[in-house]
């Protein structure tokens, strides 16, 4: 069948809305492309999530002496296009994606200058001995008292983030979450602040580049102030339990036991509510006349 | 005034025979395949009896049809809102069991069986699963395999005679049954059409027959629980619901419907009747016992100018209207006032009318001798085995008039040509007769030729199909039929499709 637009209000319409919003979609990824300055500033926003220099591993190996590990071409092609560069079976990235699986790195949209000032400054701290400070990564302002129960509210969404980014709990759980926690598709949050130290963590919230969540964040950055906020609230979950072990996770059996004790209620009363649909007339009928 | 055209039909049980011919000829061009083995577009009933499906008559247990609470009808099955929570688990729906359960026999095991001291039988399976089955009830159980006691006792319309009358019924000297053939009713207001959720059942514009678009339904089964007389039926293996389609690719080639055309007792008469569709809700806004005449009231005559010129403006061909003006149905239905809908309480306006049947009488049993003399005229329709009531709880939503007038005038025109052809009647008791029942000997006359002798095109008037009107008048393709030929899906019906 032929759909007609102006003889079918509806489709019009929905037609319309689609053509509109990809316009606003696109208006808004377009300031994306404003490029940094200097090669810290850049390992922060780029590498920063994931590798330190000098200071241990993150999800990514730490960055300290690679100069001297790896040759320059090597480095140049792996950062490009890491995984490209594991499938054609180089021995040295098949042993880097075993040892940090399943986290995969992302190919970097990096110039060959920008990789090598950053190449540059890793061979000169390591030279020189010392460790990679984030320039950036610190809070706009003192942590205040109220601000952990700011953080709360933003984390679970009673307070929408300001640049319209979805809150924390769609994809994240965390202890003080609620009775039903929250989404399952990111890590559990409490431990954040005991895997990350101080800087590592405002970075990522800073610049979130984990594939998923750089995604989702690109568009839509957190403010500075809401920074503070989220970063008081992992705090003060670190000061509640110092010791925890960072990254368990403790599965949530509440949700899908409430799930099954609500499906089980379904089918019982569906089946008490309806319980007349299984009788038969012709059977009454002959089972009363031969009373 | 809206003229509308309606296939309408007569069904004369007075000759009707019980010989099933007319369920056979269905069931072998319709629903003879999978999933349709237990469904009986035309079935046969005895009554005295409960039917098929069992109690189909009782909408205390099946919720089917209109009911009538203030100006507007309602659905008897709930409002839209609880048809919706009903959903999925709907409670009214006739089981399996009430139909019945679909057996053939082993015959295979006739000439397979081993060798051995017994006669090998041919045991009866079912047509569903293949297992062996106790046969205990099948869907004309009344009257082939007995079981009256159980099953007679029960007719829903025996609801209305007294615990004595009742007793006189099943008495073993005024036994008596007689057969009631039926199909979808084509109802003017059907309450299938009103209750399907998926919009898939519609009343065609040119002739009014109610069709279940195959592709549209989505096997919800309100139309079955909604079908006051329970002619919408579901095909387990398709997950469509199907019913009665008038054989339309015979009508629309001019040829009756295969049940008509195969009655050996030629009870079946089809013809087009005009009705005022303007007029459906003053219709329904009367008691049960009006309800008759206010469906006659609606039924227009196709000779009136007005009515005429109504019906052309509708887009209804003139060549339509002349078949109108023949059409038997509106003879027997509104000119002579002998055919009567079928349990018209029902509300659905159906378009099958039952010209009652007359039964043997009571009589006196005396000295061996089985004494039927009757003092009066019409004392044989007083006295007839079943009583009015009855008669009454069946065709005239408890009207005992209305049946008694159509009963009077069959036994009139008997008596009349008795007159004529025997001689040994009174011929001014006749005469009286017939003045009491407003009927001129002419008209007598032509009763008789219409119900004993008519001819096939006398009892089959079939208005010309204009198809590419009626897509013209739908804004459809007109040509995209051209050369199309038979019938048939264009796919398969099939679950989830």
């Amino acid at each position: 069948m032929r759909i007609h637009l102006t003889r079918q209000p509806i489709a019009l319409s929905l037609w319309l809305l689609t053509v509109l919003f990809s316009q606003v979609a696109r208006a808004q990824t377009a300031p994306l492309a404003a490029a940094p300055a200097g090669p810290a500033v850049s390992f922060e926003k780029r590498c920063y999530s994931c590798h330190n220099i000098g200071s241990g591993n993150k999800k990514g190996p730490d960055l300290n002496g690679v100069t001297d590990r790896r040759t320059r071409d090597w480095l140049h092609e792996y950062i490009e296009t890491p995984a490209a560069f594991y499938r054609k079976g180089d021995p040295t990235a098949v042993e880097l994606f075993k040892k940090f699986a399943p986290e995969v790195m992302p190919d970097q949209a990096l110039t060959t200058e920008e990789i090598d000032a950053i190449l540059n400054m890793i061979q000169a701290l390591t030279r020189k001995g010392e460790v990679y400070v984030p320039p950036g990564a610190k809070l706009a302002r003192v942590m205040g008292l109220t601000d952990v129960y700011a953080g709360w509210r933003l984390f679970t969404g009673r307070d929408k983030l300001q640049n319209g980014g979805a809150a924390c709990i769609s994809c994240h759980t965390l202890a003080s979450a609620g009775r039903l926690g929250g989404g399952t598709l990111g890590p559990d949050l409490t431990t954040a602040n005991i895997k990350y130290r101080n800087p590592e963590l405002i970075s990522i919230l800073q610049n979130p580049n984990f594939p998923t969540m750089s995604s989702v964040f690109a568009a839509h950055p957190l403010s500075d102030e809401e920074i503070v906020k989220l970063f008081a609230l992992f705090d003060h979950h670190r000061r509640q339990n110092p010791t925890a072990q960072a990254g368990a996770t403790t599965y949530d059996f509440k949700f899908p036991l409430l799930g099954a004790i609500t499906l089980i209620g379904a089918v019982v009363g569906m089946n008490w509510i309806w319980k007349n649909r299984h009788r038969g007339v012709r059977e009454e009928i002959v089972r009363r006349s031969r009373i | 005034m809206d003229v509308r055209l309606q296939m309408a039909m007569v069904f004369h049980l007075d000759k009707c025979i019980g010989c099933h011919t007319c369920s056979v000829a269905c069931k072998n061009v319709w629903t003879d395949r999978k999933g349709a083995e237990y469904m009986w577009w035309n079935n046969v009933e005895t009554k005295p009896g409960t039917g098929y499906p069992t109690a189909w008559e009782d909408q205390q247990k099946y919720h089917g049809g209109w009911e009538q609470k203030n100006s507007q009808p309602d659905l008897r099955m709930g409002r839209r809102e609880l048809r919706v929570l009903n959903i999925f688990h709907n409670p009214h729906l006739p089981k399996l069991d009430d139909y019945y359960e679909p057996w053939t026999y082993k015959y295979e095991d006739l000439f397979d069986s081993p060798e051995g001291a017994d006669q090998p039988t041919a045991r009866p399976i079912s047509m569903i699963t293949g297992n062996y089955v106790d046969i205990e009830a099948g869907p004309n159980w009344d009257d082939d395999l007995g079981g009256s006691p159980v099953y007679a006792a029960n007719d829903p319309n025996l609801d209305s005679l007294t615990e004595e009358e009742r007793a006189q019924v099943f008495e073993i000297d005024r036994l008596v049954f007689f057969y009631l053939p039926r199909i979808c009713n084509h109802c003017i207001n059907p309450a299938c059409v009103a209750a399907c959720p998926s919009g898939a059942i519609y009343k065609r514009g040119e002739d009014g027959i109610v069709l279940i678009n195959q592709e549209k339904c989505r096997g919800w089964r309100m139309c079955v629980t909604a079908c006051p007389y329970k002619k919408s039926y579901y095909n387990w293996s398709t997950g469509k619901s199907e019913k009665c389609i008038l054989c339309f690719p015979r009508l629309e080639t001019g040829q009756a419907p295969a049940c008509f055309h195969s009655c050996v007792g030629r009870i079946r008469y089809l013809g087009g009747l005009l009705y005022d569709a303007d007029r459906l809700l003053d219709t329904l806004h009367v008691p049960d016992d009006k309800l008759v005449e206010s469906q006659r009231e609606m039924i227009l005559d196709p000779r009136d100018p007005q009515v005429r010129e109504g019906a052309l403006r509708n887009g209804i061909d003139a060549r339509a209207l002349e078949a109108c003006e023949r059409s038997p149905v509106y003879r027997y239905v509104k000119q002579w006032k002998m055919a009567l809908p079928l349990h018209p309480e029902f509300r659905t306006l159906p378009m099958l009318f039952y010209v009652p049947p007359l039964l043997p009488v009571m009589a006196k049993s005396e000295d061996g001798l089985y004494d039927t003399a009757n003092a009066e005229l019409f004392s044989p329709i007083e006295k007839a085995r079943l009583p009015m009531k009855y008669m009454a709880s069946l065709f005239a939503g408890g009207n005992q008039e209305l049946v008694r007038y159509a009963l009077k005038k069959q036994y009139a025109v008997r008596m009349f040509k008795r007159l004529d052809t025997v001689g040994d009647v009174d011929a001014a008791a006749i005469k009286r007769g017939l003045e009491q029942l407003n009927m001129t000997g002419a008209e007598a006359e032509q009763i008789f030729r219409l119900t004993a002798l008519p001819l096939f095109d006398e009892r089959f008037v079939i208005p010309s199909s204009h198809r590419e009107q009626a897509l013209a008048m739908l804004n459809e393709d007109m040509w995209a039929e051209k050369g199309g030929a038979g019938f048939g899906f264009r796919a398969a019906p099939v679950r989830g499709a």
